[in-house]
């Protein structure tokens, strides 16, 4: 941090000679700068502060005061967007689609990151090409004959199949992530293992792994967060059965014509409360290691 | 050891014992467990990304409207894209986006810098303008709904700063429509670009720094002779990101906000193969629009490919 407070101190200050009045000067830029983050943050944060008040407010609360603070706590809209939503089942729907598509591509990344980096064998460097080239390819140019492929599998409307196509779209970005990550890793520490009559799985899982914790932690929680908020792939593979994600819920809610702006708030913050709380408990990870794109 | 011509050579002379060890061997040595390993991944990229682009493309040439049989109408669906006004109208706004891009671009690297400075409380600003970004598009979309009402908290701020007459129906005008889109579009990923940019900025050596200090440069020529130059990676990854993400970002912003309305205004290549596919069930034509947006996204994102396969195959630092 010494190298950025160096780089601070240095770039805003003027020369020697004035100093004291780039001192005046240095306060003043000093205060527009924080007064420009101040107002960027303040934008950030207000939608967000909007939906939690009004999320509060009873219905006739809200078309008097759209824009006042609550009179008092009232929980109800909570309470009814549980039962219109069905929380617990969306909720639970999403929890598998999205470790199961965790669980998946970080396997199958895993894997190929391996091969392609540490088991240098003809066609290696392809394949690893061929994957992260498959990165060109957006869901939604695609998504009518996606959505094919899984009904000819036999998996329309199923956990498999929503788990399938978003560790398929995960891949590209996550190998290619780990396979930088393993390049770092000095081949000694897998020779040691070979010498040891460790196999390509013990190696993969008993010495590259350990050691890639933070990388495979960083992909997950980047997965976790785009497979959890993700629409069009669980609108369209889901379609109207039950198995629907939250975000399906939220989208369908928030058609429903006799829905309220009280109620439909609740129904977001529940929605984007787990998102958040992950967020918040590994914020230093997320923000430290937060590299890596959206492109899917 | 010999070298395996040799070993070829002599097993010519003798028994065919030894050419079946030879073929057992070479059959040993073949790279089995390499290619199994990549087994999982293949099949998942290539069932679910490579087939389906290709059975796009196989659709893209078929006449599926109505309840005849599919019928191969060769580049029919791609002519009839050219003389398609809403086609038309729809990749209009998508350039249009295109001309937003300096400000996707600009913003977050003036807020990376001046957060770089480590003015106080960067930390919590660092932390704040990520927020947005783990909210789903999809409930962003929901809340600037509200926020941008004619009677929403955006006017009656406008109104209260004296700023009556930009108090807009935001999403009810065709060119305002747009443009909130992208500007939600904005305040939902910007985050990722400070964070981009930020991690750049962390990785510029002291001595660098030291060596411009001697020679006396001062902010703005640190600035594009140190700060910007050490940063070109970010700099060129955040903007491939942002121009293929203005062509995929939006769909769920376009199904909270307007729909693709009023009118088709605010229509975009991704809402409307959708549209086309699922509501009016012309999927030959909605494959057809889907893979030219396909073209214009692989066209930008090959970028970052080439540049994650030198990164991932020389070993570089990403």
């Amino acid at each position: 941090m010494r190298l950025v407070r160096a780089l601070s101190h240095f770039s805003f200050g003027k020369n020697q000679i004035s100093r004291e009045r780039s001192s005046a000067q240095k306060l003043l830029i000093n205060w527009s700068i924080t007064f420009f983050l101040v107002l960027v943050a303040v934008v950030s944060l207000y939608p967000l502060i909007f939906t939690l008040l009004n999320s509060l407010k009873t219905n006739p609360e809200f078309a008097q005061h759209p824009l006042s603070l609550p009179k008092s706590l009232n929980f109800s809209n909570y309470s009814e967007t549980f039962t219109r939503m069905n929380v617990p089942k969306l909720f639970f729907n999403s929890l598998i689609v999205t470790f199961g598509g965790i669980l998946l591509t970080t396997i199958s990344a895993l894997f190929l990151a391996f091969a392609v980096t540490k088991l240098k064998f003809k066609g290696s460097q392809f394949i690893f090409l061929f994957v992260i080239s498959m990165l060109v390819i957006p869901s939604q140019a695609i998504i009518y004959p996606l959505y094919q492929s899984i009904l000819d599998l036999g998996f329309g409307g199923t956990y498999q199949g929503l788990i399938l196509a978003l560790a398929a779209f995960g891949l590209p970005l996550g190998t290619y992530q780990l396979a930088a990550y393993f390049k770092t890793i000095p081949e000694e520490l897998i020779e040691a293992a070979r010498v040891d009559g460790a196999g390509h799985l013990r190696v993969l899982f008993s010495v590259l792994v350990p050691v890639s914790i933070p990388a495979i932690a960083a992909l997950s929680i980047l997965n976790f967060v785009w497979m959890w908020n993700d629409l069009l792939l669980p609108l369209v593979i889901m379609g109207g059965s039950e198995k629907g994600t939250l975000m399906v819920g939220v989208a369908l809610l928030a058609g429903q014509y006799d829905i309220s702006i009280p109620l439909i708030s609740a129904g977001l913050l529940v929605a984007l409360l787990p998102v958040f709380l992950v967020y918040m408990v590994f914020q230093r990870k997320i923000l430290a290691g937060a590299m890596a794109g959206s492109i899917r | 050891m010999k070298t395996r011509g040799a070993t070829w050579r002599n097993s010519s002379s003798e028994t065919d014992k030894s050419f079946f060890w030879i073929l057992k061997k070479r059959i040993m040595k073949f790279p089995y467990a390499g290619y199994l390993l990549t087994m999982p991944g293949l099949i998942l990229v290539i069932e679910f990304k490579l087939i389906p682009l290709i059975n796009g493309f196989l659709l893209s040439m078929q006449n599926t409207r109505g309840f005849e049989d599919p019928k191969f109408i060769g580049l029919g669906n791609y002519s009839r894209m050219l003389e398609d006004p809403v086609v038309q109208k729809t990749f209009l706004h998508a350039l249009i986006l295109v001309c937003t891009l300096p400000i996707w671009i600009l913003l977050p690297l003036i807020l990376a810098l001046l957060i770089f400075q480590e003015s106080p409380g960067w930390r919590f600003f660092r932390a704040t303008y990520f927020l947005p970004y783990t909210i789903a598009p999809i409930i962003v979309g929901i809340m600037f709904r509200q926020m941008l009402a004619p009677e929403g908290p955006l006017n009656s701020f406008l109104r209260a700063i004296g700023l009556s007459s930009f108090a807009l129906a935001w999403l009810q005008g065709p060119t305002s429509a747009l443009l909130s889109i992208a500007s939600v579009a904005l305040w939902s990923f910007f985050g990722l670009g400070v964070l981009t940019y930020l991690s750049g900025l962390s990785s510029i050596p002291l001595d660098i720094i030291e060596a411009s200090k001697l020679d006396g440069a001062g902010f703005w020529r640190m600035l594009f002779s140190v700060v910007l130059p050490s940063i070109k990676p970010m700099l060129g990854y955040w903007t491939v990101l942002c121009s293929s993400g203005v062509l995929i970002w939006m769909f769920p912003l376009v199904y909270a906000l307007s729909q693709g309305g009023p009118g088709i205004s605010t229509m975009l290549p991704e809402y409307l193969v959708f549209l086309t596919t699922f509501q009016f069930l012309d999927r030959g034509y909605g494959s057809a629009i889907g893979i030219v947006l396909f073209l214009f996204v692989a066209l930008i994102t090959s970028f970052s490919v080439r540049y994650m396969f030198q990164a991932g195959t020389r070993g570089a630092k990403s």
